[in-house]
């Protein structure tokens, strides 16, 4: 019989709930973690709903940097990005392993959990990196920056602080056409929304800087040496949607 | 000539350039857009495979001078065209701002005179600094003869300088360069290295160099023994390779059919052993003046040391891991990491990705060896088990060099 628990969907959601967790007593293997919105009751079923709690997720988080380090809580984080599934019960033994091992625990290779974890953290930090380079943006009319993505992670928090450093001066927004979310940034911060849809023309400039873009992308390829199976191997089609060159 | 047609000409001229790295900088800034990132960002990959991380363009294509290997020498009869400062400034800004780009890696021909170009490339990176705030990665090539005082105010406004030193000895740059000495490449490198350990924020990403492949009958041995030299005496942060690729009929050239892209593989392969592993030019040439092309030079090493080997992967320190084939620095320090936990065996070590492929013949996990790989085999049988399956002949046909494997140890040279 599982205990099954459901958070609100955010992070802090979730550790709220793990927090909770720890401090009842259930059988490890017989609880089961998942998001409100997306659960499908089971017959048997009686779940627990836990509301998000600030001090308590901020209290777990700090127990778990203190036990481990912050790259190994980055790694939770990532794994809660992922779209890999059961993750949130995967989060809690991660933890439940972190509070007894420690930073140890990136050692136990053999273990399923940690597995699962630095499987899961890996595939949404790839991602990320690859989005570092394959972002495009396009001005529009009124000189802001505009980029849309459909990522296979929920990234669009990680990597719009990575475009906060990068495109500081710049007013951006960036859309998660997947998700139907965006960031916002106004040069000063970012804000996250929800359900929008945009609809943008694009500046004057901006036609001829994807000519030159695509013309340049086709002069750098050495004719001799053409390989598209490598190209495709680091730039993966599902990627091509959003890239100037490739349309 | 509109923009359109210079960015062709002139991003076509500098296709070959194979220095385009962007990692690395460690320029201070706190201002202004953008910004470098350790490890290097790649924005695109060609129809061949190559990583485009870099606004790769010569400043102009018409030069005074006629280098045989070159296609812009002065006698060909070709299209040329000139940037202004201006519109190299308006492209890197608008492709860095829609992420096309991480930078800006700017080369270029010698026009009117050394210090007329070298002062159009300073007033390049000069508005793209001041003028634009543009903090992201910039790559100059200081221009031969030019005077230091210009070389110097570039250097601190970009991250990278580098000075081709073409060839690898004086008399091949006699015979190709008969207007460049050893003097006009050596002097201007060696101001870079000596202001750079002077001064912070100059070249910070430190500087390099490129070497012209197969033109000449230069061995393997004297174009690693030069690495070698400028990783010391100069404090080079790179050297690169370019295998020559034929373009102009002229008979001071080696007649090459096919770039030389293997040969340029295995110097990459070399040169990361002396760079990272603490190898010397003289350990990798003991007998031979070339680099085996069918197995590369550490396993080339290993092989006439087999004495050395196996190495008892539970006990070795750290230089004699990476002195394996197949274990690599990154495999070594999780090794030494590992360890301290359980000692490993062989299915431990894949699950911490090492390759077995190559290691296996030269380790034993606790005292025992790979299934039933004998160590003490001679070297020639070993050697054969690890000429990998494609013949490295047909590799070269098939210019294999940019399959993904072979080409990320091309940048990397890691083996
Ligand atoms: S100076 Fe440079 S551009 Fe001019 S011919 Fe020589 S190699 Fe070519």
């Amino acid at each position: 019989m599982y205990t099954v628990f459901l958070y609100d969907g955010t992070f802090d959601g979730l550790l709220t709930c793990i927090d909770k967790i720890l401090s009842t007593h259930v059988n490890e293997d017989e609880v089961v973690i998942a998001e409100k919105d997306r659960y499908q009751p089971m017959f048997f079923d009686s779940p627990v709903y836990v509301a998000l709690d600030k001090n308590r997720s901020q209290e777990l988080r700090q127990k778990v940097i203190s036990a481990s380090d912050k790259i190994t809580f980055k790694k939770i984080y990532y794994c809660f990005l992922s779209e890999a599934q059961n993750k949130e019960t995967y989060i809690y033994k991660y933890i439940k392993l972190i509070l007894k091992h420690g930073k140890k625990v990136k050692y136990l290779y053999h273990n399923d959990v940690v597995n699962f974890v630095e499987k899961a953290s890996k595939n949404v930090s790839r991602e990320i990196g690859k989005y570092m380079g394959l972002m495009r943006f396009s001005e529009i009319k009124n000189g802001v920056l505009y980029a849309q993505f459909e990522p296979t992670n929920d990234i669009l928090v990680p990597i719009s602080y990575f475009f906060r450093e990068r495109l500081k001066n710049f007013k951006w927004v960036i859309h998660d056409k997947k998700r139907s979310k965006l960031s916002i940034y106004d040069t000063k911060m970012i804000k996250f929304l929800n359900d929008i849809n945009l609809n943008a023309s694009f500046s004057d400039d901006e036609n001829l800087y994807q000519k030159l873009w695509k013309l340049y992308f086709k002069t750098m390829a050495i004719e001799e040496r053409k390989n598209l199976k490598l190209q495709r191997q680091n730039m993966p089609k599902k990627y091509w949607k959003y890239l100037t060159e490739k349309n | 000539m509109d923009i359109l047609e210079k960015l062709q000409i002139l991003g076509a001229a500098a296709k070959y350039d194979v220095s385009c790295a962007s990692s690395g900088s460690k320029r201070e800034t706190n201002y202004g857009i953008g910004s470098t990132f350790t490890a290097g960002i790649c924005h695109s990959w060609t129809d061949d495979g190559r990583c485009i991380s870099l606004l790769k363009v010569l400043f102009t294509n018409e030069c005074l001078f006629d280098c045989a290997y070159c296609i812009n020498r002065k006698s060909n009869d070709i299209k040329r065209a000139t940037f202004t400062p201006y519109e190299v400034a308006e492209l890197t800004m608008n492709f860095y701002k829609r992420n096309y780009i991480e930078g800006l890696f700017l080369s270029s021909a010698i026009k009117n005179s050394p210090d007329w170009t070298m002062e159009m490339l300073y007033k390049t990176v000069y508005l793209l600094r001041y003028k634009y705030q543009f903090n992201g990665y910039i790559h100059v090539k200081a221009i031969p003869y030019a005077s230091l005082d210009l070389i110097r105010r570039t250097g601190f406004l970009a991250d990278r300088m580098s000075v081709n030193i073409e060839l690898p000895s004086e008399k091949s740059l006699k015979l190709l360069c008969p207007n460049k000495t050893k003097e006009s490449i050596l002097k201007p490198m060696e101001f870079i290295t000596k202001v750079g350990e002077e001064e912070r924020n100059f070249v910070s990403a430190g500087q390099s160099t490129q070497m012209i492949i197969g033109a000449t009958d230069d061995s393997d041995r004297k174009i690693i023994t030069l690495s070698q030299h400028l990783y010391k005496k100069f404090k080079l942060k790179r050297v690169y390779y370019s295998a020559y690729t034929p373009v102009n009929d002229d008979p001071r050239i080696l007649k090459v059919e096919k770039p030389p892209l293997l040969r340029e593989h295995r110097l990459y392969q070399a040169d990361w052993l002396i760079r990272v592993y603490n190898f010397t030019a003289d350990e990798l040439f003991e007998k031979d003046e070339n680099l085996d092309l069918e197995v590369d030079p550490k396993v080339m090493w290993a092989l006439r040391h087999l004495d050395k080997f196996p190495v008892e992967v539970n006990k070795a320190s750290y230089e004699e891991l990476i002195r394996v084939p197949g274990i690599g620095i990154k495999s070594a320090r999780r090794i030494i990491k590992n360890r301290v936990f359980h000692s490993l065996d062989f299915d431990d070590l894949k699950k911490i990705g090492v390759v077995l492929k190559r290691a296996k013949y030269f380790i034993t996990c606790n005292g025992k060896t790979y299934e039933r790989h004998l160590i003490d085999t001679v070297p020639e049988k070993v050697k054969l088990q690890l000429i990998e399956k494609k013949a490295a002949e047909q590799k070269v046909k098939q210019l294999s060099f940019f399959d993904s494997e072979v080409f990320t140890s091309v940048i990397t040279g890691e083996i």
